[in-house]
């Protein structure tokens, strides 16, 4: 083994969102000056606006760090980001595994939260050394003895020497460097075996192509190396490698145990797959890496332009999204009422909403986007089976033997006290208990199987009203069930809007309907004539709203004074009329068709 | 109708802006300062100006003007003087067109004297458009009128006796707390002193205006909804209709004959030069708005520039979409050849979809050489118009130049 990766510290930052992580990254760039504190926007590693607004990271990021421990030598840390969201559990695993530690950061006020948890797990399962850091030492409501103790209960992990920090005022962050060096392995692989490089991120550049992150576990790499993405057997050469320092550095080479960038003008992102490895192609290694699986979307929605000359421009941008996101599928689908768009697969919804805001804000797109579903399995009475990720194409329920829907393993964590509340919740959403662990005197752990379109639907949102914001929610798919599902129909002035279909379960298929009914005859405003509206299962009307008669829609005056004021006035209400969907009649605005989502019950 | 006869010597119609009330209205947008003895010196920076706008500008009406309006404010507020100096310096900077041109002037009940009524006559005034607004004390003193329902029956009387033959009558509906009932009375009554012309105005709260401001406190009761605001006018309409009065503008009712010259000529699309602090003027493709603040405007003018706050130049786009909002507007419909004498192309060429989805429903009608919005869709009408706005799809912001 090469001396030099003795110097190297390979590591990334397990946090709940909130708990600090972004921050204290920052702190450590700060501190260690890859950047001056003036160079430095707010939180480095955060770059996309979206991420910023919501304070949460979703593509991933790297960054090398210059340290010069107390021993005297300078060290080379790589710090790999992790998405805080459990729709992206995969990419965290895949960055998980280019580390041999990560910081365990937790909130010394709130402890643990179940996406912690499972992180937690993930980097476990990878063999990583873990270092906690109790973070906001500094807020009056922080309890680190605490939050030790729990750390040791829920994780067994030894907290007796769990650094105590406060990210914002710096406090502490010489410390975790010190810990990073000392108490985590320096990687392990062998420079002068064959290539293997971990592909943990990709992004599309330009000009140079689907760049991949990489963590190099063996071999070399460099410009030149005629690389082969083990997957699929495809070759490219590479145009250049180098680090992130935090902006990308071209270097000489990469080797074994290092974290950088490779280019090899690869036309297409779904060539550097997350999770793949390359190898050289002209000395191939035997084995990939372990782990590496294709990314699943498990919540399916529609995309259609308003305005359906945006059709083109439409599928451009989810071209041009999809170059840096393997894991959004797109498929062109046709609705009766919508005309042309897209069925679109996302990991969850968050990742849904993100590309539904990139699209509008980006591509500069006006689209209405369907209700999210999931994939239901359809046994049809002659044997055949479907696959139904779009309510509209549910067969006729004289065709339908059974139907089967995601379930998924739901892990909750919450104080005690809202036990019950969950528990009334998960009811309601058609979960079954399976496991209840009290964490600590007053923290506990639950375990649900529920149904993956009632978690879709606003379980989460309901979860969160219901324990004040305390809940967290992990979860995985846990596989299929049967359960008695029926699809409901809505019909806005006579004639079905097959995008405003969904699937339901019977029991709740009358409420959901009415309420259905009810909310669109608030959302939908008056037109010019009455509109009814009907919720229907197969040819049985269960709900029924009226949409009565605009009646006053008129400029009050018309002089020579404001006739400019009052041209503007009409401009203005044709711009928001753009914001509507013409279905047969009637114009029905962009969050109708999210209607479904905002029922409560 | 036919406006197009005139066109030929392109005489502008003339209004004079005077931005003087005894006080505000609550709801009132328009620039106005109080007048009173207080604010003479005021008056006096306003005729000044004035008087050098009118130098300036006389020569945008070479062939002299069609029609005048003297609005505000309230033109009434000013002093005999005052008025006798704003009358003079018109009739002397501006010719009018042979005949009988129509000249109004507007004004409010409690400021109308009997001199001041005699100098409107002698100086060629034959309408009077009155701010009447509510026969109900209550509903005046709420959105903060200073007369009383029996100052407006005493000015009534006032211009009747004084000659006044023209006589229009500004009525308001959807007041707050103002309900159906209350609303048939002020109607009643006002068909009762048989004006020649009636304007039915909805409340619009204007932002920045203390009714606006006011919106939410209860005190003054609660504002109409949509559906009565329909209710009141949909009943207003057949009510004036069987007293003989036609409704050839959305919010203007008239008897045969005495339809508003003035305001059609803005209606038809027809230039117009505004004077005053804060008038607008149309001419060519431009609407220019003159500034608001008073001493800005006598210094601006005394320098012989105009004192534009706003210019905007219109589109060809844009004008065809005036034309057509303003057109439908009107009983008659838009005269489709004057729309193809003055723009080069036919409405049905341009506006094709949006008339065959209207017109399958009923709409939208073509006859006679006009189109016309089906009647029972007026006070709806924007859900229409807006439709013929130039904001096309996608990306275009529409505004082509032409």
């Amino acid at each position: 083994m090469a001396q030099a990766s003795k110097r190297i510290r390979n590591f990334s930052i397990i946090a709940h969102i909130d708990h600090g992580k972004s921050t204290l990254a920052d702190r450590l760039i700060e501190y260690t000056g890859a950047l001056s504190a003036r160079e430095m926007e707010a939180q480095v590693l955060d770059s996309m606006d979206l991420e910023r607004e919501r304070g949460i990271t979703i593509k991933l990021q790297a960054v090398r760090l210059s340290y010069r421990a107390q021993d005297g030598e300078v060290y080379e840390l790589n710090l790999i980001d992790t998405p805080g969201h459990v729709d992206f559990t995969y990419e965290v695993s895949r960055s998980l595994a280019a580390c041999e530690g990560a910081l365990l950061v937790v909130d010394a006020a709130q402890g643990i939260e179940a996406q912690t948890l499972a992180n937690v797990y993930l980097a476990l399962e990878n063999n990583l050394e873990i270092v906690p850091v109790i973070n906001k030492i500094d807020l009056p409501s922080a309890e680190p003895e605490r939050v030790k103790q729990e750390i040791e209960d829920v994780i067994g992990l030894d907290a007796s020497e769990a650094i105590l920090a406060s990210a914002k005022t710096g406090i502490g962050v010489a410390e975790i460097l010190e810990a990073i060096v000392t108490k985590m392995p320096p990687p392990s692989g062998d420079d002068s075996s064959p290539l293997k490089a971990l592909i943990f991120d990709s992004h599309f550049d330009a000009y140079k192509g689907a760049i991949s992150y990489v963590r190099v576990m063996e071999g070399r790499v460099a410009k030149g190396t005629q690389i082969k993405m083990m997957s699929t057997n495809k070759v490219f050469e590479v145009t250049e490698v180098g680090v992130f320092a935090p902006a990308m550095r071209i270097v000489d080479e990469l080797k074994a145990g290092q974290v950088g960038f490779i280019a090899a003008s690869i036309k297409n992102v779904k060539d550097t797959q997350v999770g793949d490895t390359i190898t050289d192609a002209e000395r191939p290694a035997l084995f990939p890496l372990p782990g590496y699986r294709k990314a699943t979307p498990m919540v399916f929605c529609g995309l259609y332009p308003v305005d359906s000359g945006d059709y083109d421009r439409l599928r451009d941008a989810l071209e041009k999204l999809h170059l840096n996101d393997a894991s959004l599928v797109f498929e062109p689908e046709t609705s009766a009422a919508l005309g042309f768009g897209y069925r679109c697969g996302f990991l969850g919804l968050l990742h849904m909403e993100i590309i539904q805001e990139r699209l509008e804000r980006e591509y500069d797109l006006n689209l209405i986007t369907t209700a999210p579903s999931v994939i239901y399995q359809v046994q049809k009475t002659d044997g055949e089976m479907l696959k139904v990720d779009n309510p509209a194409n549910l067969p006729p329920a004289a065709e339908i033997e059974s139907i089967a829907e995601p379930v998924v393993k739901a892990t909750i964590m919450t104080p005690s006290e809202f036990v019950g509340a969950i528990m009334e919740l998960n009811q309601e959403k058609r979960g079954s208990y399976v496991n209840m662990e009290y964490l600590s005197v007053n923290r506990v752990s639950l375990i649900y199987e529920l149904p993956l379109s009632e978690i879709v639907y606003d379980y989460f949102d309901q979860l969160k009203s219901r324990t004040k914001g305390y809940a967290s929610l992990d979860y995985e798919l846990a596989g299929y069930k049967e359960a008695d599902l029926v699809k409901l129909d809505i019909l806005v002035g006579g004639d079905i809007v097959d995008a405003l279909s969904f699937i339901v379960h019977k029991d709740k298929a009358y409420v959901r309907g009415r309420k259905m009914a009810e909310k669109l005859r608030e959302i939908i405003p008056r037109q010019m004539f009455e509109v009814p509206i009907q919720a229907v299962i197969g040819s049985r009307v269960i709900a029924r709203e009226t949409i009565r008669a605009m009646r006053k829609d008129v400029l009050a005056k018309c002089y020579g004074g404001d006739i400019s004021r009052k041209r503007k006035l009409l401009e203005k209400q044709k711009e928001g009329k753009k914001r509507m969907k013409q279905v047969g009649n009637v114009e029905i605005p962009q969050d109708a068709f999210m209607a479904v989502l905002e029922l409560e019950e | 109708m036919n406006a197009s006869a005139d066109k030929i010597e392109r005489r502008p119609a003339l209004y004079v802006h005077v931005p003087f009330c005894i006080k505000k209205c609550d709801y009132c947008a328009f620039y106005s300062l109080p007048a009173g003895n207080q604010n003479r010196s005021l008056v006096k920076i306003y005729l000044e100006g004035l008087a050098a706008e009118m130098h300036r500008r006389q020569k945008d009406a070479p062939s002299g003007v069609s029609s005048l309006f003297i609005g505000g404010g309230t033109p009434t507020a000013l002093t005999e003087a005052g008025l006798e100096e704003l009358l003079k310096g018109i009739h002397n900077y501006f010719r009018f067109e042979a005949g009988i041109p129509e000249k109004t002037v507007e004004g409010n009940p409690g400021t109308l004297t009997p001199e001041k009524l005699s100098l409107l006559h002698a100086y060629g005034i034959n309408r009077f458009s009155l701010g009447v607004q509510s026969f109900d004390d209550g509903l005046l003193r709420r959105v903060g009128r200073i007369h009383s329902a029996d100052d407006a029956r005493r000015g009534i009387q006032a211009l009747r006796n004084s000659g006044f033959r023209n006589l229009n009558l500004d009525l308001m509906f959807g007041l707050p707390g103002q309900d159906l009932a209350a609303w048939r009375k002020t109607v009643e009554e006002a068909l009762a002193w048989q004006p020649e012309h009636l304007s039915l105005y909805g409340l619009m709260l204007e932002e920045g205006t203390p009714l606006y401001r006011a919106e939410n406190d209860i005190t003054l009761g609660r504002l109409p909804d949509d559906d009565l605001q329909a209710d009141m006018y949909e009943w207003a309409v057949v009510r004036l209709e069987q007293a003989g009065y036609k409704r050839y503008e959305t919010s203007n009712f008239a008897r045969p004959g005495y339809e508003c010259r003035h305001n059609l000529a803005y209606w038809h699309g027809e230039e117009y030069l505004g004077l005053g602090p804060g008038a607008v003027s149309f001419q060519g493709r431009a609407r220019i708005k003159n500034i608001e603040d008073l001493r800005k405007y006598r210094e601006m003018a005394n320098t012989g520039a105009q004192a534009v706050a706003e210019r905007e130049e219109l589109s060809k786009q844009d004008l065809m979409f005036e034309r057509v909002m303003l057109g439908l507007r009107l009983a008659e419909g838009l005269e489709l050849k004057a729309f193809t004498r003055d723009f080069g192309v036919k409405v049905e060429d341009i506006y094709a979809r949006v008339l065959e989805k209207y017109e399958k429903q009923g709409i939208l009608k073509r006859e006679k050489g006009y189109l016309k919005l089906n009647p029972d869709y007026c006070f709806i009408a924007n859900s229409i118009l807006h439709e013929f706005s130039p904001l096309t799809k996608g990306k275009g912001r529409g505004n082509v130049m032409a």
